[in-house]
């Protein structure tokens, strides 16, 4: 009988706050039925069976901890307005004779009751979603599909278990809060008059001057990077500009637009500035981390959306053929030899009745170098420290013949002794001559505009230098002369070798394997003094690889947005209703001093209005400022296509948007029904 | 000229659940004359807050007419209501009902602003109610930072800077300690010595001993009304005193 009555009240506590507990059950649903499917994957037999798999299964289990961790924030700060909300009526309880050992019990009964509608609901749905979750991984990493529906015990009980302990803690705090106040406070813990907040303009003016500086740093870093150094530099002053800006700069400047009498002092000014001074402080920081979840969302979306929309792009890049060879030596004689590999190559492709095609053949004496004023200076130079500045000034530099240049770009230069030409990708070559080591500089004759792909660019985040030289072995031996503190040469010999063939996958990895093992009898030959490397890739054999990748991050990235975008409108959802208690009595005052329905109404909806996209619109901002950066870094990921990047990050701000507009309509209509709510009972 | 005019006023509230039908008022009947001071009293449950919420063309009656300075609260329209309160009542109520937002000049400003008018403009009629209310220092302070009193002549203030036709005042000095009380009953005194009409709700002796009419109401009626003639405040008190003994032990009516 006694047990039933803690388990009665924290029922209908529970259903008379259904406003409030609707969405914070739902929120834990979501949330235990994330965690589920995220799990689920990270196991999942026919995820692990598939090329890519186990790439994607890596980042998913990252995902998941991501999930469980995020989950426990956002429960807490969703769990603190309820309790907020109830502490009038667990005060009542104490004063009309529950100790809070009694009260205790009925948070018990009620976390009790949460915590299973959340897991059972969450896993039932878990289990129904994760099968088509499991279907879209596998469409995205482009392989066949199964349609049976299975279940996943470990994963259950690892739910379980996470869940368990977030909701134990979660009734713990509870407890601590009532526990904290004494009976009159809970009574009152709602109408605690509130100073009058003050304009900081010193924090508003940090936070202006911060956010300038982020956006100033994001539009102007030009090499990739430094832009992805830079880029968490300028991530964490935006983050600290947010705050500010909603914190303190909202407040400064609702209190200017009141010392402008003539603004303020009007029907449709004098309600809304003065309220929103409040309602700037009391949720400047609410507002702040849901502009910089959405923008994270916003970044997260976009990018990996980029990076497997652009896949192909990037495959391409980091392959420039089919099959590609990369050999290796310290000796220039030695790429005289490789003859043999070519027609290794040609035999394999013969086998299998192929034909090479759009054939990629071409020498590169390589060396990574620092540059002092366009002098080639080997690895020690005068570089003091290794900080940001010697980092930026090495270079990858290529030295190519103009024999090959010419060949390969189909074009007809021609160069003076003591002229070359240069290419440099990811940063801007500043000097007009080349100098190699202890050699005479040679004039830049012309800066030229692309080369051929080699696959080892991309891979390498250090910006590159192609020299193009008339008399390629003549040239290079001022570089032949450098070396490290071992008094090894620094200077490598590349031979780039790659062709297309018109055939399926598998063909193409029959002839890479065929290949592979010619080359490796090969290498055997050259005996064990020559250093000589070999590296044979094929794009089929890797694309695999690539798309669990980027599937991966793109996967993780939908996921975890829908996630950020539950939790973004849930913290508006909450904040609007929280705010609809505490004007309802002020609106009240304002119908009987004489301000009609329709003006209310409207200062409420221009208030929510701000309120609501502030957030979306600084959000975009934002997102808009660290487009160059977010280019820049893709480029790192041999991805090129700005296109592509502007249309996806317009295309997920849209999207977002829409989002936000039902949110916004629905939520502004649970206020309203609030604010009004008090006068339409009397 | 009657400002006031209350005819046949009838209420009858419709419970939700059952349909039982309590009758709040059944047949109100009086007038309030320019620059009269009158009090209405009555215990809990007489009808005093219907009575006050349908004067401030807050609810409908269910018959009778009300009709203020020959304008009958029944035809104005719904759209307009908030306007023709703002335009010709001033309240004053037994919370204050500030809002806590704004300054305690924001406050009084409030009707003003929603009446569309100029700043300068409100400047302009602030000063002598202010001086008059000697609440000008306090001007630029938050409700929370002033005392029950202080915020119950701030409310005044923002009743009054109108020019309203008819102040009304629910249970004034209900909120208010002896000492506040006593200000602000002298301080309806002198607004009223300025021509001011005045309906004050009250269930307070010492409040309605201040009043130049007093009316009773009993179960939704008007059962008495003194006149203060030429009886001082004392004299007031002790008459009401009389009336409400005899009301309350039950003694016929007229």
């Amino acid at each position: 009988m006694k047990k039933n009555f803690y388990w009665k009240l924290a029922w209908s506590g529970i259903r008379k706050n259904k406003q409030l507990y609707t969405p914070y059950i739902l929120t834990c649903l979501g949330m235990v039925m994330m965690f589920y499917i995220m799990s689920f994957l990270t196991y999942s037999a026919v995820l692990q069976s598939m090329p890519g798999g186990t790439t994607m299964q890596g980042i998913l289990s990252l995902g998941t901890w991501v999930i469980g961790i995020f989950a426990l924030i956002f429960l807490f700060y969703t769990n603190s307005f309820l309790i907020r909300r109830r502490k009038k009526e667990f005060g009542l309880y104490n004063i009309l004779g529950m100790g809070k050992w009694n009260l205790g019990r009925v948070l018990l009964w009620e976390n009790l009751m949460i915590a299973v509608i959340a897991l059972v609901g969450g896993l039932g749905a878990g289990i129904l979603f994760s099968k088509l979750a499991e279907l879209g991984m596998v469409n995205i990493l482009q392989s066949e599909v199964s349609f049976s529906l299975s279940l996943r015990p470990r994963s259950i009980v690892l739910t379980l278990e996470v869940f368990a302990v977030i909701f134990a803690l979660l009734f713990l705090n509870a407890l601590r809060q009532i526990h904290l106040t004494n009976p009159i406070d809970l009574l009152r813990s709602e109408n605690t008059g509130e100073k009058p907040p003050k304009a900081n303009w010193l924090l508003a003016l940090a936070g202006a001057v911060l956010l300038g500086g982020a956006y100033y740093l994001a539009v102007t870093i030009e090499d990739p990077v430094s832009a992805m150094v830079w880029f968490f530099v300028a991530v964490i002053m935006v983050i600290l500009a947010t705050y500010l800006l909603f914190i303190a700069g909202s407040v400064a400047i609702c209190r200017l637009l009141q010392k402008n009498k003539n603004y303020y002092y009007k029907t449709n000014h004098f309600v809304s500035i003065s309220s929103m001074v409040y309602r700037m402080k009391r949720n400047g920081a609410g507002l702040a981390s849901i502009c910089i979840l959405c923008t994270m969302v916003l970044v997260m979306l976009s990018s990996t959306t980029c990076l497997y929309a652009g896949a192909e792009d990037t495959l391409r890049t980091r392959y420039p053929r089919n099959i590609n060879l990369d050999v290796t030596t310290n000796e220039l004689q030695m790429l005289d030899q490789t003859q043999g590999m070519r027609q290794a190559a040609q035999q394999a492709a013969q086998d299998q009745n192929q034909q090479m095609q759009n054939v990629l053949d071409y020498r590169v004496a390589a060396m990574a170098t620092y540059l002092e004023d366009g002098r080639i200076v080997g690895e020690d130079g005068t570089q003091e420290g290794i900080g940001m500045s010697a980092y930026a000034n090495l270079w990858q530099v290529f030295v190519v013949s103009l024999e090959d240049y010419n060949r390969l770009m189909g074009q007809n230069e021609t160069l003076a002794p003591g002229e070359c030409l240069i290419y440099s990708t990811k940063a801007e070559y500043q000097w007009d001559t080349v100098t190699f080591g202890d050699g005479e500089p040679m004039t830049v004759k012309k800066v030229v505009s692309d080369f051929a792909d080699n696959g080892v660019e991309v891979s390498q985040v250090t910006p590159f230098l192609y020299v193009f030289v008339s008399d390629f072995e003549g040239d290079l031996a001022p570089l032949q002369a450098l070396t490290d503190s071992d008094g090894n040469q620094l200077l490598e010999y590349h031979w780039f070798y790659g062709f297309d063939l018109d055939c399926d996958d598998e063909t193409q990895m029959l002839i890479q394997d065929q290949l592979q093992v010619a080359l490796n009898n090969l290498e055997i030959d050259q005996g064990e003094t020559a250093y000589l490397h070999v590296l044979c890739e094929g794009a089929a054999t890797e694309r695999a690889g690539f798309y669990g990748l980027y599937g991966g991050l793109f996967f993780l990235g939908i996921l975890l947005g829908v996630v950020f975008i539950f939790a973004a409108v849930l913290m508006m959802y909450y904040k609007q209703l929280s705010e609809g208690y505490e004007d309802q009595s002020r609106f009240e005052i304002m119908q009987k001093v004489g301000m009609t329905k329709r003006e209310i109404r409207r200062s409420i909806n221009s208030q929510v209005l701000t309120v609501f996209f502030l957030p979306l619109l600084l959000a975009g901002v934002h997102l808009a400022f660290a487009f160059p950066m977010i280019y820049k870094m893709l480029l790192l990921f041999g991805l090129n296509n700005q296109r592509l990047l502007i249309l996806v990050t317009v295309g997920s701000y849209l999207i977002f948007a829409l989002f936000y507009v039902v949110v916004y309509r629905v939520t502004s209509r649970a206020y309203y029904n609030i604010v009004s709510g008090a006068r339409e009972e009397h | 000229m009657s400002i006031l005019e209350v005819n046949g006023l009838q209420k009858i509230y419709t419970t939700r659940l059952g349909g039982n039908q309590v009758q709040a008022l059944r047949n109100v009947t009086f007038r309030v004359e320019e620059g009269e001071y009158v009090a209405i009293m009555g215990e809990s449950g007489s009808g005093k807050t219907t009575l006050l919420n349908i004067l401030a063309a807050l609810d409908k009656p269910t018959a009778g007419t009300v009709i203020l300075d020959g304008q009958d609260l029944a035809r104005v329209k719904e759209s307009e209501r908030a306007a023709f309160r703002r335009d010709n009542l001033g309240f004053v109520f037994q919370d204050f009902n500030l809002l806590d937002t704004f300054t305690l000049e924001d406050n009084i400003y409030l009707p003003l602003v929603l009446a569309g008018k100029h700043h300068t403009e409100m400047r302009r009629r602030l000063t002598p109610i202010a001086t008059q209310l000697g609440i000008t220092d306090l001007l630029k302070k938050y409700p929370y930072e002033v005392s029950g009193g202080q915020k119950q002549r701030v409310a005044v203030a923002r009743a009054l800077i109108t020019n309203p036709k008819l102040v009304l005042a629910d249970e004034p000095t209900g909120a208010l300690d002896s000492k506040a009380t006593d200000e602000l009953l002298d301080l309806f005194g002198r607004i009223n010595a300025n021509r001011q009409t005045i309906l004050m709700v009250t269930h307070s002796v010492k409040a309605a001993s201040h009043a130049g009419r007093v009316l009773f109401i009993k179960d939704g009626e008007v059962y008495h009304q003194i006149y203060r003639g030429n009886s001082t405040n004392e004299q007031l008190y002790q008459k009401i005193s009389d009336t409400l003994t005899m009301l309350a032990t039950g003694g016929e009516r007229k």
